[in-house]
């Protein structure tokens, strides 16, 4: 049977068709999967903290009416729903986020945005000025900021930002007014400081082309912040009023929690610069110039070690706190915390102010010391009840995907953003194989261990390999008891092979329907539409018609 | 061509009828929203409201689909019809026509009221018209893509298990809104599944004998 153009491109569309709508399905209980394991996960796998947090100067510290000691606290919150698409596209539209252009909207009349066709900032808002008579004059204003400078009215003298990231720390009060706002142009390769005081612009020196720095954020460095909690606590002082009142849970019981952005507790003179490769540095506020390294994001543990640095797109999230107190305001050094790509990890790390790490932990199971056991990235997966069962379905599940597309998930692992993995459909990034994928113990290139690596992936596949030979063999057969030609049979095998329930689910929708006929020649069932049997290759037998001997005359 | 959208309004003004109200509704909801909130609390509504837009014609044109499919399958009309000097291609060109006709009169009013209402409401800030746009075509597409598997579950022959099936997958192709959002990667997803959905209902309606 010769295919015809027709079949094939009806082929290839319900192909495509049954893959759309059997992902959905599949992402879903997947979906439901991780979810479970997010509510069920035990307490202690969510939270890490660190006391003291060595920062603080040894006085404060060490005080002999110290309750407790100063103290980091990072906690994980559930990790699935918030990366729906729908939740993440309504999230990255509002100010501030990575698809809008909108850096401000405190209000009606305060609000900014970056216009992408004149490279300008507006910035309208209301301009307070106080009067020789005491009064205050309230207007509003509007202005359009480039590079080159600040104007009432849009000019192209101004100059064209192309890709800017603005500090959006300062918007938390309304003293950027009368302050300056900071900002990095990716393709200027400069950052910029606003001074709406006096109206002017400060350039820094451009980064060489051969600088490696490549900065993605500055201010306030944190990516998915509702899903990681990080704060942290001044040492606790024993007073008259809190020995008498011993509730376990008061918070008055601890110190004062400082969150990012407050401002009494923000370094005066630094900000902090997160470049693409994890590297945290310091930025002089007034010099524009770097001033040093300041850490690095911490690397939460995975399933399968890594040995090399997270990424900010390996982070499914992450916070930075830079520290500082609020007598002095100087810089004293910075918390970090990482929730791994699959969110089944979090690693904290204290830097100080040299950029030394000094201190750092990660989630997992702890004994009634209080003493780390097994890794949580590990122990979510099989350390509790009902984890065993669910990351099994889980597995099995992964496997009923494409294994041309398990495959193909294995080689890109490390290419999605980690976010983008909770939703992704084709090409899953979370899965099992693609964890496998990311498994960077080899990086000291050695071809055995590329193989035994590729080998272990094929293995934690072969639930899908067996699944689609068997489905293939069916699909083999049947395609045989129809008639197709051997080229079409090794299509569809291959076909099945490569996309596994997918493939078979197509070749039952697009089979011919056909009624069989039984063959005079070998008694099996032939197709009526074809000249020789496929089965035994003769001919239709078509009786001779021989005129009979006999004929009807008239009268 | 024109009889033939002509004659597939008469058979189904309930449709057309349906869209003209939704859309009026619709309207009259968007612009009560964006009269009684500020412009900064908008981005709170664009999601939750094409999601609930998306889910009311997906359903609605489904039903569309299957109804036109079934009504033709039933009453033998493309039979009668290819009777006359009208090829079969032209037949379905001009059910799908009228389909899409349907889709843009409830979609296409309310996108320009609101396009309209954000340029008098709000800032000339480009994120919100990105939006709409988006938000907009992502529920064509889908409505386009259920619209199809309607058209195919109503030619299938036995009345309610095809169409049964085809509301299940109806209601899994809609969650594919809450799994990618309004992000262009649904874009990409949504049309090639509608031209694919769209082979496959031309290939249906012409091989089966009418």
């Amino acid at each position: 049977m010769k295919l015809s153009t027709n079949y094939i491109v009806r082929v290839l569309v319900t192909g495509f068709v049954v893959l759309t709508l059997l992902s959905i399905p599949l992402f879903w209980i997947r979906f439901l999967c991780n979810e479970i394991l997010s509510v069920w996960m035990p307490r202690e796998y969510k939270y890490v903290d660190i006391e003291p947090t060595g920062l603080l100067p040894d006085n404060l510290e060490n005080d002999p009416n110290i309750e407790r000691h100063s103290r980091v606290y990072a906690r994980l919150d559930e990790w699935e729903y918030p990366h729906l698409g729908i939740i993440e596209y309504f999230e990255s539209t509002s100010p501030g986020e990575s698809r809008s252009c909108l850096i401000l909207s405190s209000s009606e009349k305060d609000w900014a945005y970056f216009d992408n066709k004149s490279g300008h900032f507006v910035f309208r808002y209301v301009e307070t000025k106080i009067m020789p008579d005491s009064d205050k004059l309230e207007r509003e204003v509007q202005y359009y900021i480039g590079p080159e400078g600040i104007s009432e009215i849009p000019d192209k003298t101004l100059g064209r930002f192309i890709e800017p990231i603005v500090d959006s720390s300062e918007f938390k009060t309304s003293l950027w007014k009368s302050g300056r706002i900071i900002l990095y142009d990716k393709k200027l390769r400069s950052f910029f400081a606003i001074n709406f005081e006096d109206r002017n612009i400060t350039k820094s020196r451009q980064l060489l082309k051969d600088d490696p720095r490549r900065p993605i954020d500055i201010g306030i460095l944190n990516k998915n912040d509702d899903i990681l909690d990080l704060y942290w606590m001044l040492p606790k002082v024993k007073t008259s009023e809190n020995n008498q009142v011993r509730t376990l849970y008061s918070r008055e019981r601890f110190g004062s929690i400082i969150k990012e952005g407050d401002p009494d507790y923000r370094p005066d003179k630094y900000l902090l610069v997160l470049d693409e490769s994890g590297r945290i540095d310091l930025l002089d506020k007034e010099t524009l110039e770097f001033a040093g390294s300041a850490g690095r994001l911490p690397t939460p543990a995975t399933l399968f070690p890594a040995d090399k640095n997270a990424t900010p797109d390996d982070l499914l999230a992450y916070r930075i706190l830079p520290m500082a107190l609020k007598e002095d305001r100087k810089y004293r050094g910075l918390f970090a915390a990482a929730v791994n790509r699959e969110g089944t990890a979090l690693a904290l790390s204290v830097f100080d102010a040299n950029g030394v790490l000094i201190r750092s932990d990660h989630t997992g199971e702890r004994d009634y010391r209080g003493r780390r056991g097994t890794l949580s990235s590990r122990a979510v997966l099989f350390s509790f009840p009902g984890a065993p069962a669910i990351t099994i379905g889980r597995f099995l599940l992964e496997n009923l995907h494409p294994p041309i597309l398990s495959l193909a998930s294995y080689f890109t692992a490390d290419s999605f953003e980690a976010g983008s993995g909770h939703r992704a459909l084709l090409l899953l990034p979370n899965s099992f194989i693609a964890m496998k994928g990311r498994d960077a113990r080899d990086d000291n290139i050695v071809v055995d261990n590329i193989v035994v690596r590729f080998l272990y992936a094929l293995l934690l596949m072969s639930p899908s390999i067996v699944l689609a030979i068997l489905l293939a063999w069916r699909v083999g057969k049947d395609a045989a008891f129809i008639g197709f030609s051997r080229k079409t049979r090794r299509w569809w095998l291959l076909g099945t092979i490569a996309f596994g329930l997918v493939g078979y689910i197509t070749y039952r929708l697009t089979r011919p329907k056909i009624t069989l006929v039984t063959c005079a020649n070998c008694g099996k069932p032939r197709r009526p539409d074809t000249g020789i049997c496929h089965r035994c290759g003769s001919k239709w037998d078509v009786p001779e018609l021989v005129p009979p001997t006999w004929r009807v005359i008239d009268g | 061509m024109l009889t033939l959208i002509k004659r597939e309004i008469h058979d189904h003004p309930l449709f057309f009828i349906g869209s003209v109200i939704l859309s009026t509704v619709l309207i009259g909801l968007s612009i009560a929203t964006l009269k009684g909130h500020y412009w900064i609390e908008l981005t709170a509504f664009d999601s939750p409201a094409g999601t609930i837009v998306s889910t009311i014609l997906v359903f609605v044109f489904f039903g569309m689909g299957a109804v036109q499919m079934d009504t033709d399958r039933t009453r033998k009309i493309s039979a009668f019809i290819s009777i006359l000097s009208v090829s079969r291609n032209r037949i379905l060109l001009a059910k799908i026509i009228a389909g899409l006709l349907a889709i843009l009169i409830a979609l296409v009013p309310l996108a320009v009221t609101v396009t309209i209402l954000l340029r008098i409401h709000i800032p000339p800030i480009p994120v919100f018209h990105v939006m709409v746009l988006e938000i907009f075509s992502g529920t064509f597409l889908i409505t386009l893509a259920c619209y199809f598997i309607g058209l195919q579950a109503g030619w299938n022959s036995g009345r309610l298990p095809p169409v049964i099936i085809g509301l299940i997958l109806t209601c899994i192709l809609l969650t594919l809104i809450i799994i990618k959002g309004f992000m262009p990667e649904i874009m990409i997803i949504l049309t090639l599944f509608t031209v694919a959905s769209l082979i496959r209902t031309w290939h249906l309606f012409m091989s089966t004998p009418l």
